[in-house]
């Protein structure tokens, strides 16, 4: 139990007998050992303030205050009664050996009681325990017998036996018959006869302590060593939390609140070390601001303020202020806003990390009697209470809803928090159901139901309502927890070897249970069968990145600038892996990852570039020229860049021929501005066009503006300039 | 107390950890999303409905407004502009739109322009928006060019686009073909460019008909059904402000995994965070002397040599059983690796198996990724009908990311719901459950109390009829978070006194005591016995108090020395309370910062091992 403290004595018999075993066994010693040490272990991480006194039995020494007249001989106290440490288990691993005596265990206990009377006096237990691991090898003195027992239950010490052998034969075995599997080692029958005398006599001392269930507390190693083998898991003692809870201001109910279930965290953090001393004193950690510019100015925290971000802007807001003005609140309140439906508080809408149960005060049964009224009312009416929450005036208030929970020994209020409406994130998804192509066949449906059928966990039983639950996942530990321990328990005992591989018993407990696995089968090879998977391909998802991207062009005029032009054509590429042929919407660009691509001849990529331009023309507006002229450019760019001059030269011109006809004047004004010309020889090699050429191209046109007007017939045609290309 | 104090104090770094799992993976998509509104300004929008409702034209500056703060406050860095059309002035880039003003370009959301946004509203935004606008010609095409000339000047890298238009005329050109074609055709190309155009249509008498001119104009809903067009038109607030909203944030999966039922059977699905705590945003340091936010960056340093330390010079220990424990840092990484990330169906249960209280972080939403593996949305469809038909959920052993220790989660089928308009309000999906483990439980120890009488639950059932209503999640604003930004807000804008925020979780208290009238009086009357006065704290220690006449002083809580030794050397320092350790503290001469018990257990442990 959480917040208690007990006081244990493990007293462990190391005399002869115990290394005896038959063949291919381990020895009673060896079992007995790593029940301990398992023991210990838990205990160590567990971090508790049980404290554990250890006594040996059977030493070739004697060591104890009772060591009198040759009376308690061969008893050692190993260690007193303290918290456990690696010290501890270093020497239970290093210095706990068998030994060549024998001793009474019934000396042994009584040895293990004056320890625990002596050392706890002026300390407050809650539990004081001896447990006691031996083979019973040796007769004991029962002389005092009646004496021990009495002292035993006056002092309040509870008992524990841990045999080789089972302390009943399964046909007497009764209720707990299941917790011991078959198969373990000398039964009844291979014992001696001071072995069964003492099994008599450990009956007899646990019957009288607790007539019921004290044979309950005889294991055997095997069990105890699987029990043992998880560590334990992390209790907190329940903090209490009074308040009360209002209705209005003219009701209140006097509560007190108490984490009931939350997700547990490890205690302790890892912390930093020096590798080579492996002192944190060592490390040290630094936090420096600086500005924003090239030499990263370093500036003192005391040269900061603070501030916050609204939207775009940043706002100085100084601690101060920002304690002045922030939300005040009265405190500590747990205020019924109203009452509602419990199905309209949806489970996926619980927010925290918390449920919190809230109970009257112990000493208070007015409390109880009112806050099971409301509890029973809610229950009844299938109602929640929606409370407004506040831990203290330091935490900010929350809105929740108070479940009633009505139980066979107690009633409460479990308190979830709710969500505010800043934390909702509406999103819509498209209908599976109304969308033809993907809802399922009614084959297909049956063969999920036979799916179901075969994976239920909670299994009817016909002659019984109990429905039996073979996976709870509240019982499993938290394997993160288990693996965490295991692993340093590793490195503390094994320094400098490898870490582990993980207990099976922790992977299995993680698995799928086996009658699952096995049932679910055939049902699984239907459904393989019905429903074709097929992953998408890594093509696929080029596709995808595009969408995700978008495709028009985001940050050329910055790349283009710092000359980065190769960079902006890899980038290029990813965003437009699916250009497959020359769009409307940026002609030019797609021009451009079309050539790279390579996917289409030069030839054709030029023709649906000029095909866009001409659409564009057709336009008569400054917007469709100014984008005509980025293609053209383009259209230049790329040819000079592939050494093809021919395509661009020749549409140029006839271009030009068409703008009288076209009324196209104040285009070919920009392009002149651009100074857009024909690709010379000196560009390209296979231009036909020389430089003196290429630069008359434009500036001649004024004077032959009016020679061009008859000569613009032959060439009007947009559909013939297309066709020769 | 203390330990309670502990565990909130603590709750910021634990979340921050959990805030990595939960959000982190949000923005994994690199880019800004951006929205556009795109608003008819004619006259027709202007008008105001009948017993003083609200013009269109107002409706949609309210809803503006609300996404903007709310842009603000969950998500900053999408860019969003206001483009209005219809205008009689034009005001854009170039200047080469005719009845097209930019109001806001794509740009973050500042104060500046929720007030600016402000200025619209109401009756004077009206005449505001008459005297710098006016109404005149409409051109839908030089509008949504214009728009795509927003998009295409941004430097940055746009992830998501989205432009509503809020209109209530269905025929903007009244009839003209060639304005009508061309309107069509630089939607198309805007599509092209990835930008998805939604209809926000608004009121008018005769009804909006969405099908001879927007029904091209609007991008195709995700699915084929029907759903994603609205076929009829918001003429209240709040549907609007619910459709702008569902819009207006991008999903964005937190993570795609497969969902494996068996060997080789992997369905792709994608998790959602459709409820995350949201929290004020950490402050950010600024330079005193211009008010420029300053980078923090910390390196670790050897304390000695005081050279800086390289991640393969440190190691990460924890101290056990007075032990010091070491290990590599991809040590510590690995031990909290079990598996590959994932989902693995383990059963199914019955729903009823799924505890109320069970209950440890928010849930998240499964949603099938077709685009992963083809043929998953038409087996996750099948399992999500069975289960709900069946009424149970499926159990999963769950890890979320790279070395995440594994979680177990209850798979929880949400059927799609629908409202009258054809909105969708719940999405058709799994929501996953986290389940607590062993460790997660705590054990409580229940006081034992008399339960109530029928009689005294019936009165109490009066008392809950009285004080019913009815629970809306998005119903409850976070008062702290409001205030928080209406203090930025009168900052930002040099604002006399921020804006009162109305806190909404604040119990009505003079309106419940109304309602409960004698109720009240007559439950106390039959549990409370006379003089039991529930806001006394702790009546029964009182009372002793006051019978013993002067209330007596604490003793004083002191150890002798050699007992303090005896537990410094022993370790069990940790057996005395805080106010024993606070008075040894004194006792020693020991000064000590915290108030923490091992704080002063460790002060205390220096001091008397010397």
């Amino acid at each position: 139990m959480a917040g208690t403290k007990s006081a244990l004595v493990l007293c462990m018999d190391v005399g002869f007998s115990m290394s005896n075993s038959a063949p291919g066994e381990e020895p009673p010693f060896e079992l007995a050992k790593k029940v301990i040490q398992k023991f210990v272990q838990r205990q160590v991480f567990a971090e508790n303030k049980d404290e554990l006194a250890l006594v040996l039995f059977g030493t070739d020494s004697t060591k104890n205050p009772l060591d009198r007249d040759g009376q308690y001989q061969n008893i050692t106290v190993h260690r007193h009664l303290m918290i456990p440490d690696f010290e501890l288990l270093e020497e239970i691993e290093n210095q706990v050996h068998p030994e060549s005596q024998q001793a009474d265990w019934m000396d042994a206990l009584v040895v293990c009681m004056d320890l625990l009377q002596t050392e706890t006096k002026g300390k407050k237990f809650d539990r004081l325990n001896v447990a006691l691991l031996t083979d019973l090898s040796t007769q004991a003195n029962q002389d005092h017998l009646d004496v021990i027992i009495e002292n035993l239950k006056q002092a309040g010490i509870t008992l524990q036996f841990f045999l080789p052998f089972p302390a009943e034969d399964d046909e007497e075995g009764g209720g707990d018959s299941d917790r011991r599997g078959p198969g373990h080692p000398g039964t009844g029958k291979g014992l001696s006869r001071e072995q069964k005398e003492s099994l008599d006599l450990v009956k007899h001392v646990m019957l009288s302590l607790d007539e019921e269930d004290g044979l309950d507390q005889v294991y055997t190693f095997r069990d105890a060593i699987e029990q043992l083998c998880m560590f334990k898991r992390i209790e907190r003692r329940p903090m209490a939390w009074p308040c009360q809870l209002t209705i209005g201001s003219c009701l209140s109910i006097r509560i007190v609140g108490y984490k009931a279930v939350t997700e547990e965290r490890l205690k302790k953090m890892w912390v930093t070390v020096d590798a080579q001393s492996n002192q944190k004193e060592d490390v040290k950690r630094e936090t420096v601001y600086c500005l924003d510019d090239d030499n990263e100015t370093e500036v003192k925290k005391d040269d900061t303020i603070q501030g916050f971000r609204y939207g775009s802007d940043i706002v100085p807001f100084s601690k101060v202020d920002q304690d002045q003005m922030k939300y005040k609140h009265d405190g500590k309140c747990f205020a019924v806003l109203g009452f509602t439906k419990q199905n309209l508080v949806r489970r996926h809408q619980f927010m925290g990390s918390q449920v919190v149960k809230m109970f009257a005060p112990k000493d208070d049964e007015h409390a109880g009697v009112a806050l099971s009224a409301l509890i029973r009312a809610l229950d009844e009416l299938q109602m929640v209470a929606i409370v407004r929450y506040a831990y203290d005036r330091r935490s900010n208030p929350q809105v929740g809803a108070a479940f009633p929970c009505v139980k066979q020994d107690y009633e409460c209020l479990m308190y979830v928090q709710l969500p505010f409406m800043e934390d909702l994130r509406q999103f819509t998804f498209p209908s599976l159901e109304n969308n033809k192509k993907l809802s399922p066949s009614d084959t297909q449906l049956s063969a999920v139901d036979s799916l179901i059928d075969s994976m239920m966990l909670v299994q009817k039983d016909d002659d019984d309502a109990d429905q039996k639950d073979i996976f709870k996942v509240h019982h499993i530990p938290n394997p993160a927890f288990q693996r965490h321990f295991q692993c340093l328990h590793h490195r503390a005992v094994n320094p400098g070897t490898p870490l582990p591989p993980m207990e099976p018993w922790l992977k299995a407990a993680l698995e799928r249970p086996d009658v699952i696995s096995e049932r679910c089968q055939a049902p699984l090879e239907e459904i393989k069968r019905k429903f074709p998977l097929i992953e998408v391909e890594k093509k696929k998802k080029l596709k995808t990145s595009a969408q995700i991207f978008g495709k028009d062009a985001e940050e050329p005029d910055a790349k283009k600038a710092k000359g980065d032009e190769e960079e902006d054509y890899n980038l290029a590429d990813i965003a437009e892996g699916s250009v497959t042929s020359v769009g409307s919407v940026d002609p030019a660009r797609d021009f451009r990852t079309l050539i790279k691509l390579k996917s289409l001849p030069f030839g054709e990529v030029c023709q649906q570039l000029t095909h866009r331009i001409e659409q564009l023309l057709s336009n008569k507006n400054t917007h469709y020229y100014m984008k005509s002229i980025t293609c053209i450019q383009a259209f230049r760019e790329q040819s000079v860049k592939l050494g093809n001059a021919d395509l661009y030269n020749s549409y140029l011109q006839s271009l030009k021929r068409s703008i009288p006809n076209r009324r196209l004047e104040v285009f070919w004004d920009l392009l002149v501005q651009d100074a857009i010309t024909l690709i010379s020889k000196d560009e390209v090699e296979g231009s036909t066009v020389s430089k003196n050429e290429a630069n008359q191209f434009l500036v001649v046109e004024e004077k032959k503006e009016e020679a061009a007007v008859p000569s613009a017939e032959d060439t009007g045609d947009v559909d013939d300039l297309l066709d020769m290309m | 107390m203390a330990e309670w104090n502990a565990y909130y104090q603590n709750e910021d770094e634990d979340e921050e950890q959990e805030e990595g799992e939960q959000s982190g993976g949000d923005y994994k998509v690199t880019g800004r999303d951006s929205l556009v509104f795109l608003v008819d300004a004619s006259k027709e929008m202007f008008i105001k409905g009948e017993d003083g409702e609200p013009s269109n034209f107002d409706m949609t500056m309210q809803v503006v407004r609300s996404v903007y703060t709310s842009k603000i406050i969950s998500s900053h860095r999408d860019l969003v502009a206001l483009v209005f059309y219809g205008t009689e002035q034009s005001k854009n880039p170039r200047n080469s739109f005719k009845y097209v003003y930019v109001y806001h370009d794509l740009d973050e959301p500042g104060a500046k322009r929720v007030q600016e946004v402000d200025a619209l509203r109401g009756e004077k935004g009206a005449r505001l928006a008459a005297e710098t606008m006016g109404s005149g010609e409409t051109s839908l095409g030089d509008a949504l060019w214009c728009c795509a000339n927003l998009y295409s000047d941004i430097k940055l890298r746009l992830s998501h686009k989205r432009l509503m238009i809020f209109t209530c005329r269905d025929e903007p050109h009244r009839g003209d073909s060639a304005k009508d074609r061309q309107a069509r055709t630089k939607a198309s190309d805007l599509k092209e460019t990835g930008v998805i155009i939604d209809l926000m249509h608004l009121m008018k008498p005769g009804g909006f008909d969405v099908a001879p001119f927007f029904r091209d104009i609007v991008s195709q809903p995700e699915d084929e059904s029907e759903l994603g067009l609205h076929l009829e038109p918001c003429d209240k607030l709040e549907d609007l402000q619910k459709r702008v909203r569902a819009k207006e944030q991008k999903k964005r999966a937190m993570a795609r995994l497969n969902l494996c039922l068996g060997e080789g059977i992997n369905v792709a699905v994608g998790i959602y965070a459709t409820a995350v705590t949201a929290r004020k945003p950490a402050a950010i340091r600024l330079y005193r002397e211009t008010n420029e936010p300053v980078r923090s960056k910390t390196r670790t340093f050897h304390m000695q040599t005081g050279s800086l330390l390289l991640p393969s010079e440190i190691k990460k220990a924890q101290t056990y059983g007075k032990k010091q424990i070491v290990m590599e840092r991809d040590e510590v990484d690995s031990i909290k690796k079990f598996q590959d990330p994932g989902l693995y169906l383990i059963g199914f249960k019955p729903m009823e198996k799924l505890k109320t209280h069970h209950h440890i972080r928010p849930a998240v939403f499964l949603y099938p990724e077709e685009g992963e593996v083809k043929g998953s949305a038409c087996l996750f469809s099948a399992l999500l009908m069975k289960c709900s038909e069946r009424n149970v959920f499926a159990l999963c052993r769950c890890v979320s990311r790279r070395n995440y220790p594994p979680r177990f989660v209850a798979l929880v089928p949400q059927r799609e719901e629908v409202d009258e308009g054809k909105v969708q309000f719940t999405p058709p999906g799994f929501n996953v459950i986290y389940l607590p483990y062993a460790d997660d439980l705590r054990t409580l120890d229940p006081p034992q109390c008399p339960s109530a009488s029928q009689i005294q639950v019936d009165k109490m059932k009066e008392i809950v009829s009285k004080l019913r209503f009815k629970y809306r999640s998005e119903a409850f604003e976070n008062p702290v978070i409001q205030q928080h930004y209406r203090n930025l807000e009168a900052l930002a804008l040099d604002m006399m006194a921020p804006e009162d925020t109305e806190d909404l979780i604040m119990p009505k208290v003079d309106q419940i005591n109304h309602r409960l009238g004698p109720l009240a009086e007559e439950f106390k009357d039959l549990v409370y016995p006379a003089g039991y006065n529930p806001e006394s704290k702790s009546v029964a220690k009182r009372k002793t108090a006051i019978v013993g006449g002067v209330a007596e002083k604490k003793p004083k809580a002191e150890v002798p020395e050699d007992e303090l030794r005896a537990h410094v050397q022993n370790g069990t320092l940790g057996k005395l309370t805080v106010p024993v350790l606070k008075e040894a503290c004194k006792q020693f001469g020991v000064r000590t910062t915290g108030t923490k018990k091992q704080e002063l257990i460790d002060a205390l442990t220096t001091r008397l091992a010397a």
